[in-house]
């Protein structure tokens, strides 16, 4: 058993990169266009009423993300987003009203918290199979969810009534009243879209994704290979709770409100849904989900029968188009690539 | 360079290695474990490669007891393993998978291992699309790879025809020779292993019941009895 060819091409390099595709460059312009169109046409044609609807979609998308990018990539289901989602609204709220810290210092205060929460506890259940991650993480949201309705916390939280969230002075040059107009609002969620799912694609692209990939299909070998398994599910953990932590900020930037229904396990099942309608295994996918459930939403809402109509459509999508709407626009372009070569 | 003392392996009630003592000496040398159904064989291997913690004795490599380490600890160490069941990568492709190994070990010479077990090929396949008899040699890359000192391989042989076995090992003890480690292989073909090995050791009931070369296995009236029978 021996053949030089193989030799040859790892000294070459070969081995260890797939070289530069001559279609990146055209790739990458055409998504800078797409992503400076979409910040701004959007806001000249659109009504304040849809930009809202589609900025709404935009940050369960970013939810969606965080979900989709642990399960295609560590096989594992979180039910507990809504709890960092909301969590860190409820935080925030807090470090402006009770701790009079400046909107900046508030926000990065609560991020940094969800942050050493979401390692605290991935520390405790990453190490679990995989259905009982996802029953800790969803009795962990539900926990913090019921937290926020004690009596002796209510002097925070303000119990089901919510916490209104008015900050004086700006947030990286934005008021309060800025985050709260639509128009103003489009761009950063936008932005925050693009800027997350391109941040998932580049881990998912690096060797650590090659590693969580790894680890998700054959956790026994990769140990049997020298790694270490706990530190990369806990860090791709923590990392999609980030994710998850901007979206919250975003969230109650721009609604200026922060209550136990954002806490919710139907925020967690909402980003889940919309992960699965736009296909998990990418960044695009789950963003696309969430504007699509976002617009479905309304649409059903305008008949009468949200619930009936959502879960109607769901079976759907997931029976007819298992790796979701972007999964099978890809798979029929490439259909239409090889119908073309070939 | 791995010396097993009085090591026990309980399943439950079930002692399935019992007080088992074993030194694996040479680097260039392949030593065969055989042995009936439930003889403990694989239990061994795990136990030795940490897969299975043990109910007793302890695991001492390269002088250092090394019973409690972790398995990744092990592997980082220069003891590498393959499984009965092929253990690979199904969804990545054959490069990445020996790729994100190479470079977490450290070895810059990932050719030679792609050429030992020839593979160079289906580099660019999923591995879970190759043929079978493919995958096992990629499961043995697997393990090859950081040049390991000690290689310990449960029945590499599994799923091939006897005559694919017997080249296999023909193979291995080419390897072991050239890159001047030491195997073990738990295998249940006995002609490979008698052809093959250097050393055989012979398990019962998860009691060792002999070690020797291959001629003096043959002749051990014990291993005749409890496993050759008269087919030796």
């Amino acid at each position: 058993m021996s053949g030089g060819t193989s030799r040859a091409a790892a000294r070459s390099g070969v081995l260890l990169g797939g070289g530069v595709s001559t279609r990146a460059p055209v790739t990458v312009l055409l998504a800078a266009l797409i992503f400076a169109l979409g910040a701004y046409a959007p806001t000249h044609f659109l009504s304040e009423f849809a930009l809202r609807i589609g900025a709404g979609g935009l940050l369960l998308g970013i939810l969606a993300l965080s979900v989709a990018f642990l399960m295609s990539q560590a096989g594992l289901v979180a039910l507990g987003a809504a709890s960092v989602y909301g969590g860190v609204g409820y935080l925030f709220a807090i470090c402006l009203s009770e701790w009079d810290l400046s909107p900046t210092a508030a926000l990065l205060f609560a991020f940094v918290a969800v942050v050493v929460y979401s390692a605290a506890l991935g520390a405790l259940i990453v190490r679990t199979n995989p259905l009982a991650f996802m029953m800790l993480t969803l009795a962990a949201g539900e926990m913090i969810s019921h937290s926020v309705m004690l009596e002796g916390l209510r002097d925070y939280t303000s119990g089901a009534d919510g916490l209104v969230v008015n900050f004086k002075g700006a947030v990286f040059g934005m008021t309060s009243a800025d985050f709260a107009n639509a128009t103003r609002f489009w761009p950063i969620a936008w932005s925050a879209a693009w800027g997350l799912g391109l941040a998932a694609f580049t881990v998912r692209r690096s060797r650590f994704g090659a590693i969580l990939r790894a680890i998700r299909e054959n956790e026994e070998r990769m140990r049997f290979s020298g790694f270490g398994t706990y530190l990369p599910r806990l860090v791709a953990f923590v990392f999609v709770n980030a994710i998850a932590g901007v979206c919250g900020l975003l969230h109650v930037l721009n609604s200026g409100f922060v209550s136990p229904e954002s806490l919710g396990l139907s925020v967690s099942t909402n980003a889940l849904v919309a992960a699965l309608i736009g296909g998990v295994a990418g960044s695009t996918g789950p963003i696309a989900g969430g504007v699509l459930f976002a617009v479905a939403q309304d649409q059903f809402g305008a008949h009468g029968f949200t619930q009936l109509l959502t879960g109607v459509a769901i079976v759907v999508f997931i029976v007819l188009l298992p790796r979701g709407v972007v999964g099978a626009l890809l798979d029929a372009v490439r259909r239409s690539d090889r119908r073309g070569t070939g | 360079m791995l010396e097993i003392a009085n090591l026990s392996v309980n399943y439950g009630r079930v002692r399935a290695l019992d007080g088992v003592d074993l030194t694996i000496k040479g680097a260039g040398a392949l030593h065969g474990i055989i042995g009936p159904n439930g003889a403990g064989k694989s239990t061994l291997l795990d136990a030795v490669t940490g897969r299975r913690a043990p109910s007793g004795g302890a695991v001492r490599y390269r002088g250092q007891d090394i019973t409690r380490r972790s398995v990744a600890w092990r592997r980082r160490h220069g003891m590498a393993r393959s499984f009965q069941r092929t253990s690979i990568f199904q969804d990545l492709t054959v490069r990445e998978q020996l790729t994100l190994i190479a470079r977490h070990l450290g070895d810059d010479r990932l050719g030679d291992v792609i050429d030992a077990m020839n593979l160079g090929d289906c580099l660019d396949e999923k591995a879970g699309r190759i043929a079978y008899g493919v995958q096992r040699r990629v499961d043995v890359a697997l393990a090859l790879i950081g040049r390991p000192d000690l290689l310990l391989m449960d029945e590499p042989g599994a799923g091939l025809s006897a005559e694919e076995t017997l080249n296999l090992f023909l193979h291995l003890r080419d390897l072991v020779r050239e890159r001047g480690m030491a195997a073990v292989v738990v295998e249940h073909d006995v002609d490979a292993v008698f052809a093959c090995c250097d050393v055989v050791t012979v398990l019962d009931l998860g009691r060792h019941l002999a070690t020797g070369t291959p001629a003096e296995i043959r002749a051990d009236a014990r291993v005749i009895s409890a496993y050759l029978g008269s087919a030796a």
